[in-house]
C-alpha cells in the first residue's frame, strides 16, 4: 500500500492522486508562477514593492535602489555566464557606457527618459554584439582576459573622448529628465502627495528589475534559453545537434550589455555624476568582480539568485561601512588602530567568495532550493 | 483559457498596497521617511545687525551642545599616505579647540569621519550617508572626488571644505578653499628661478599629469611666460601609475630643458626625479606640493633631490615659532597627535580646521548653524586667517569677491627638518602671482 | 655615442627605451612565469598570484629594512615566505577546488586576492617606502647611454631565475612529475605520480617567483606600494599572448609586453597624438588581441583538443 494512501487527499481521491509536481507534457516547465506558494511570493512582492518606499527610511531606502540597479546588470551577466557559460569581467565596461549615456543625451542632450533609456540599451547591444565575435573564437580562460582588456580600452575612450565624456573631470546629470509619460520620478508627486527623489527612484529602479527579470525568465524558459544552456554545457555536441554557438554567444554579450547598459543609466542618476575613474581599469575591475560575486552568490544560472546576490553584496557592503563607522576596529593606521573600515569591507568581500565557492558553489538561490525541497519532501528528506 | 481568481485577489491586493504607498508620501515639502532633513528654523537669524542673534537653534548635525562636522578623506587605498595625517590635522585642531571650550566656547565639535577609498563611488555613497548628520564637511579629499560630490552637495545647499589646491573652487559658492592654488605655486616658483636661480632666458618644461591637476600647473607655467624672461619648453604627460619614466625623462633630456615644473602625486614624483637622477638629467626641478613625500625622498633619493629639486609650497618651516601660529600648533600635535609626525599634509588638515572654525564662529555668532545659517556665515566671514601659517583668504561675499592668497614658499629637502621641508626664501608674492586671474 | 636624431628622438633614447623596455619586460615575464607555472600544473589561472607579488616585496623589505639583514638574505627570505604561502594557500583552499569550473576557481583566486592584499595594508600600513637595495639609482654610463644597474640586475636575476626553473622542468624528476601531470593527469597517476605533490610544488615555485617580481619591481627606481600587485593585470596580456601552458612563451610575453609598453610611451605623443594620452596603458592588451585573433591559443600555446 502507497503511504501517499494515508494522506488527506487520498480520501478525495480514491486511487491516488497524482503529485502536484507532475509533469506530462511539459506545460508546468513553463509557467512563470509555479504552484500556489509561488503565486504567493509574487503578490508579497508586489505588495512589498508598493508598501517599502513609505516604510523604510532614506539610508536604506537608497541602499536598496542601489541593489535594483546591480540587480539588473547582474541579470544580465547572469544570463552569460550563468546560462550560456561565458565568463566576463568586463562588465563595468558597459555599465559605464550606459552611465555614460545618461549623461550625454539625458543631460547634455536633453533627451527624454525613454530615448536615453532606449540609448543605453541600443548602445549596450552594438558594444556586446561587438565582442561576440571573440566569445566564438576563445574559451574560457581566454576569453575572461580579453574582456578584463575591454576595460582599459573603455577607460581609455571615457578619459580621453572629452567632447562626450567630459574627460578625466566626468559629467554631471543633475539635469536629465526622469519621467516617463505623465509620472516625473525627481520630483514625484501623485495625487497631492509628494515623494522624495529615492522614494521615486525605488519604484522606477524595481519597476525595471521586475521587467527584466520577467523578460530574462522568458528567455531562459524558452527555445533560446535551452539552446544556451547546451552551449554552456556542452558546446561542441550543441554545435553537432543544431545549435549555432556563435549566434547565441553574440546575442548573450549583447543582451548582457544591454542589461549592464541599463543599470548604468541608474547609477548616473543615482549618483548624478559619472566620472571614467569609477568603470576603468583596476576600479572597474573591482566593479565587474562585484558583479561577478553577486551572481555566483545569488546563483549563477537563476535568475531571482541575480537579484538575491546584488542584494547580498550591495546591502552587506554597505551594511559594513555604516556598522565599521562605529566600531571599534576602525582605525587610521598611525599606530591608532589596526584595519580600516574599506580593508574590511575588502577582507569580508573576499572571504565570502571564497566560503560560497568552496562550501556552496551554486549560490544563495541553491542554498533555497534545498531548504525548499527539504520542507517538500518531507518527511523523506535526507 | 481558466479563469483564474487568484489574479483578481492580486488585483485587490495591489489596489490596498497603493492605498497603504500613498502614507510614504507627504503633503508638503516635509517627508516623513527621511528622518534626516528637518526643516531649518530660522530664529535668531534674521536680525543680524542690530541685536545679537540668539542662541543657534538645534538642526541638521547640531543638538544644541555639539556640532558635527564630516570628513571625506582616503583611509585606505594609495592616497591614504596623504589622507591619514590630513585628516589628522583635523582632528587634532578640533580637539585642542575643544578642551578649550569648544566653538564660542559652548559647542563641542565631533567629527564623522568616512573612507572614501579614493573613489567616486564610495565618496558619493558616504557623502549620502552623512549629509543628514553634519552641519558641514571639514574636510573632502581629491580633486575628482570633490567634483563629484559636487553638484549633489549644490543640490542639499551644503558646505565642504575642500583638501586640494584646484582654483575652480574658488568659483565655487558651496566650497570653502584655503591655501594658494597650484597656478600660484608654479607662477612664485618660476619667478623664483628666474630672479633668484638664474633662470633668466632658460627653457621651462613640464613633466606633469594628464589630467586636470596637470592642466592647473599649465596654466600657471603659460602665465608666468607671459610675464617673466623665459622660454616656455614642452610638455610631456604620464599617466598615474607609470612603472618607469625613461620615454619621458629621455623626451625632456631631447629637448635640452634648464628646469622642469614637475606636477604630480608622490610615488609618481619619486619615480620620475629617480629616473632623471639615473640618466644623470639634472635641470632645476620645480616640483608642485602634492609631489613631495619625506619617505620616498629620505632613501637614496637625498643627494639628488637636495641638490636639484624645490618643493613649491606655502607657509614656514615647521617649529620656526617666528611665526605666531607655529607654536600652537607645535604643541597641539604634541599633546592630541597620538604620534602623529610632524608632516606638510598635516599642518595643511589642522589649517583647513582653523579656516571651518572661523566659519563656524561666524555662524554662531549670526545663531544658525543650519544649511542657510553656513551659507550666510560664508558670505560674512570676511578673511580668513591662519596666523601666518598660511597666506589670508579674502572671502568677500561671493565667488566674486574671493582672493586667494598669492604667496608661497621655496622649500628643499633636508632631512634634519622635522617635515624635511626646509625653506630657502620666506613667504613672498610675485607681481605675476599677484596679477595672476582667476576668471570670477 | 653621438646623439644622432631619429625623427625627434634621439638615438641614446632609442637604446635607453629598448634596454628599459626588456627590464619591465623581465618583471612582467616573472609575474607571467608565475602564473603559467600554476596554470601548466593545475589548469587554474591564479589570480592570486598577484599577491604573492605583493607578499614578497613587503617581506623583503621588512627583513631588509626593519631587521637589517643582507639584501639577498632578505630576498632568499621572501623567496620562502612566498613559497610557503604558496603552500598554504594550495592547502587550504586549492586542494578542495580541484576540478571545479574555470570561473569557479578563477573567483576563488580572486576572492583570495582580497583577502591577502588588504591583510598586507592591515599590516604594514598604506605608506610607500623605499626598498633598501643596493643597486638604487646608481648606473653604468656607456657612452651617452646611462643604464640602470636595478634594471641589470633584474635582467639578471630574472635570468638566472627563469634558467633554475627551466632545469628543473627539464631535468629533474620533480619537473618530469609535473609535466607528465600536465600532459594527462590519469596517466600520470597511473605511473605513480601524486597529483598532490605535483600541486604543492606548483604552488610553491608560483610563489617564489611571485616574491622575486616583488622585490624586483619595488627596487631601483620604484617604490613599495600596496598597489604593487596590479601589475599583474599587465602580465595577463603578456602571458596569454604567449600561451597559458608555455612558461618559454610566458617570458617571450612579458619582454614583447615591456617593449610595446616603453616604445608606445615613447613613439606614441609624437606620432600617434589624436589616440590620448596614456595609450600605454592599452597597448599591452590591444597587441593581446591582436596575436589571439591569429593564434587564438597564444604564440605556443597548445591547441585544445576537445572530445564531445
Amino acid at each position: 500500500m502507497a503511504v501517499s494512501s494515508l494522506l488527506p487527499s487520498a480520501r478525495r481521491h480514491p486511487g491516488g492522486r497524482p503529485h502536484h509536481k507532475l509533469d506530462l507534457d511539459g506545460t508546468r516547465d513553463l509557467k512563470l508562477l509555479k504552484g500556489p506558494w509561488a503565486k504567493g511570493f509574487a503578490v508579497a512582492l508586489a505588495v512589498a514593492y508598493f508598501v517599502i518606499p513609505g516604510s523604510l527610511e532614506e539610508t536604506t531606502l537608497r541602499t536598496l535602489c542601489y541593489c535594483g540597479l546591480y540587480a539588473i546588470g547582474a541579470i544580465g551577466l547572469n544570463l552569460l555566464t550563468g546560462f550560456t557559460g561565458q565568463i566576463s569581467l568586463g562588465h563595468a565596461a558597459f555599465f559605464g557606457g550606459g552611465a555614460y549615456c545618461a549623461a550625454y543625451f539625458g543631460d547634455k542632450h536633453g533627451w527624454p527618459f525613454p530615448a536615453y533609456v532606449l540609448a543605453a540599451i541600443v548602445v549596450g547591444l552594438a558594444v556586446g554584439g561587438a565582442i561576440g565575435p571573440f566569445a566564438a573564437r576563445l574559451r574560457g580562460n581566454y576569453l575572461a582576459v580579453v574582456t578584463i582588456g575591454l576595460l582599459f580600452v573603455a577607460y581609455h575612450l571615457f578619459m580621453n573622448w572629452d567632447s562626450v565624456t567630459g574627460g578625466g573631470n566626468g559629467v554631471g546629470v543633475a539635469n536629465a529628465d526622469i519621467s516617463v509619460g505623465p509620472l516625473d520620478f525627481r520630483d514625484l508627486e501623485l495625487g497631492g502627495l509628494k515623494y522624495t527623489f529615492v522614494q521615486g527612484m525605488f519604484w522606477l529602479i524595481w519597476a525595471f528589475v521586475a521587467i527584466t527579470a520577467l523578460l530574462a525568465k522568458n528567455i531562459v524558459r524558452s527555445r533560446p534559453g535551452r539552446a544556451m544552456q547546451a552551449i554552456r554545457d556542452r558546446d561542441l555536441s550543441a554545435e553537432i545537434i543544431g545549435v549555432k554557438p556563435t549566434r547565441y554567444k553574440v546575442a548573450a554579450f549583447a543582451v548582457a550589455g544591454a542589461c549592464a547598459s541599463v543599470a548604468g543609466v541608474f547609477y548616473a542618476l543615482m549618483q548624478n555624476h559619472v566620472s571614467p575613474h569609477e568603470f576603468g581599469g583596476q576600479v572597474g575591475l573591482f566593479l565587474s568582480i562585484t558583479f561577478v560575486a553577486m551572481i555566483i552568490m545569488g546563483g549563477v544560472g537563476t535568475i531571482f539568485g541575480s537579484i538575491l546576490g546584488a542584494l547580498l553584496v550591495e546591502y552587506g557592503t554597505r551594511f559594513i561601512n555604516q556598522r565599521g563607522a562605529d566600531a571599534p576596529i576602525l582605525g587610521i593606521p598611525v599606530d591608532q588602530g589596526w584595519l580600516t573600515v574599506g580593508e574590511l569591507n575588502r577582507i569580508l568581500f573576499g572571504l565570502l567568495i571564497i566560503f560560497f565557492l568552496v562550501l556552496e558553489p551554486r549560490g544563495l538561490a541553491a542554498l533555497w532550493m534545498r531548504i525548499r525541497i527539504w520542507f517538500q519532501s518531507w518527511p523523506f528528506s535526507y | 483559457m481558466k479563469k483564474q481568481p487568484w489574479l483578481r485577489m492580486l488585483a485587490l491586493l495591489m489596489a490596498l498596497a497603493m492605498a497603504a504607498a500613498a502614507c510614504g508620501g507627504s503633503s508638503d515639502d516635509d517627508d516623513d521617511a527621511a528622518p534626516g532633513t528637518t526643516a531649518a528654523s530660522d530664529d535668531g537669524g534674521d536680525d543680524g545687525g542690530e541685536e545679537p542673534a540668539g542662541d543657534p537653534e538645534p538642526t541638521v548635525g547640531f543638538d544644541g551642545t555639539t556640532i558635527k562636522l564630516g570628513v571625506l578623506t582616503p583611509t585606505s587605498g594609495p592616497a591614504a599616505i596623504i589622507g591619514n595625517p590630513l585628516t589628522k590635522g583635523n582632528e587634532v585642531y578640533f580637539e585642542a579647540l575643544n578642551a578649550a571650550g569648544g566653538v564660542a566656547g559652548k559647542y563641542q565639535v565631533e567629527l564623522v569621519v568616512r573612507d572614501t577609498a579614493y573613489t567616486e563611488a564610495t565618496a558619493i555613497q558616504e557623502y549620502n550617508a552623512t549629509k543628514g548628520d553634519v552641519v558641514m564637511y571639514t574636510q573632502i579629499l581629491g580633486t575628482a572626488i570633490i567634483k563629484a560630490v559636487l553638484s549633489q552637495m549644490v543640490q542639499d545647499d551644503i558646505v565642504a571644505a575642500p583638501a586640494t589646491l584646484d582654483a575652480d573652487w574658488i568659483l565655487e559658492e558651496n566650497l570653502v578653499p584655503i591655501g594658494g592654488p597650484y597656478q600660484i605655486q608654479v607662477i612664485n616658483g618660476l619667478d623664483w628661478y628666474v630672479n633668484e636661480d638664474g633662470g633668466e632666458g632658460s627653457k621651462v618644461c613640464m613633466l606633469a599629469q594628464d589630467d586636470p591637476y596637470g592642466d592647473a600647473g599649465e596654466q600657471g607655467v603659460d602665465h608666468a611666460a607671459s610675464e617673466l624672461d623665459f622660454e616656455k619648453g614642452p610638455r610631456v604627460d604620464f599617466s598615474v601609475g607609470t612603472q618607469d619614466f625613461t620615454t619621458q625623462i629621455n623626451q625632456l633630456q631631447s629637448s635640452d630643458c634648464d628646469a622642469v615644473v614637475l606636477v604630480a602625486t608622490p610615488a609618481d614624483a619619486a619615480g620620475a626625479l629617480g629616473r632623471a637622477a639615473q640618466a644623470g638629467f639634472t635641470p632645476r626641478w620645480l616640483v608642485v606640493s602634492p609631489g613631495y613625500l619625506k619617505l620616498l625622498w629620505a632613501g637614496e633619493l637625498a643627494p639628488y633631490v637636495t641638490e636639484h629639486a624645490v618643493v613649491l609650497s606655502e607657509g614656514a618651516e615647521w617649529g620656526d615659532t617666528s611665526v605666531p601660529g607655529m607654536a600652537q600648533m607645535v604643541a597641539d600635535l604634541e599633546e592630541y597627535g597620538d604620534g602623529q609626525e610632524p608632516d606638510p599634509y598635516f599642518a595643511f588638515g589642522y589649517n583647513q580646521a582653523r579656516a571651518v572654525h572661523q566659519l563656524l564662529e561666524k555662524a554662531v555668532e549670526l545663531g544658525d548653524l543650519s544649511r542657510e545659517g553656513i551659507k550666510r556665515a560664508l558670505a560674512e566671514v570676511g578673511t580668513l586667517t591662519f596666523e601666518g601659517l598660511m597666506g589670508e583668504y579674502e572671502y568677500g561675499s561671493g565667488p566674486a569677491d574671493r582672493n586667494p592668497p598669492r604667496t608661497s614658499t621655496m622649500f628643499v629637502f633636508d632631512p634634519e627638518s622635522p617635515t624635511g621641508q626646509r625653506p630657502i626664501t620666506e613667504s613672498f608674492a610675485s607681481p605675476a602671482a599677484e596679477s595672476f586671474d582667476f576668471g570670477n | 655615442m653621438t646623439a644622432l636624431a631619429l625623427g625627434a628622438i634621439r638615438s641614446d633614447a632609442w637604446f635607453e627605451t629598448l634596454f628599459s623596455g626588456v627590464a619591465l619586460g623581465a618583471k612582467y615575464a616573472l609575474v607571467a612565469l608565475g602564473f603559467v607555472v600554476v596554470f601548466k600544473a593545475t589548469g587554474v589561472i591564479n589570480f592570486a598570484q598577484a599577491s604573492f607579488v605583493v607578499v614578497g616585496g613587503y617581506l623583503c623589505f621588512n627583513a631588509a629594512n626593519t631587521w637589517g639583514w643582507n639584501f639577498y638574505l632578505a630576498l632568499l627570505f621572501a623567496m620562502v615566505g612566498g613559497a610557503l604561502l604558496g603552500l598554504i594557500l594550495e592547502f587550504l583552499i586549492l586542494r578542495r577546488m580541484a576540478g571545479e569550473a574555470p570561473f569557479t576557481l578563477i573567483m576563488v583566486t580572486i576572492g583570495i586576492l582580497f583577502v591577502i592584499d588588504n591583510i598586507v595594508t592591515a599590516i604594514w600600513g598604506p605608506d610607500y617606502h623605499d626598498l633598501a637595495d643596493p643597486w638604487g639609482l646608481k648606473t653604468w654610463q656607456w657612452g651617452d647611454v646611462d643604464i640602470a644597474q636595478a634594471d641589470v640586475w633584474t635582467i639578471g636575476i630574472t635570468g638566472v631565475v627563469l634558467v633554475a626553473f627551466f632545469l628543473m622542468f627539464k631535468f629533474s624528476t620533480l619537473g618530469l612529475a609535473m609535466r607528465a601531470s600536465a600532459l594527462d593527469q590519469e596517466a600520470a597517476l597511473a605511473q605513480g605520480i601524486a597529483p598532490k605533490r605535483v600541486y604543492q610544488v606548483a604552488w610553491a615555485c608560483a610563489g617564489v617567483v611571485g616574491a622575486v617580481a616583488g622585490a624586483m619591481l619595488a627596487s631601483g627606481t620604484g617604490s613599495l606600494r600596496p598597489d604593487m600587485g596590479l601589475i599583474a593585470l599587465i602580465a595577463f596580456p603578456a602571458m596569454i599572448l604567449g600561451g597559458l601552458e608555455s612558461p618559454g612563451g610566458a617570458v617571450l610575453g612579458g619582454l614583447i609586453i615591456g617593449l610595446v609598453q616603453q616604445f608606445t610611451a615613447l613613439l606614441a605623443p609624437e606620432y600617434l597624438a589624436w589616440i590620448g594620452g596614456g595609450f600605454d596603458r592599452v597597448s599591452p592588451y590591444f597587441v593581446m588581441v591582436l596575436i589571439l585573433l591569429v593564434r587564438p591559443t597564444g604564440l605556443f600555446g597548445q591547441k585544445e583538443v576537445r572530445r564531445v
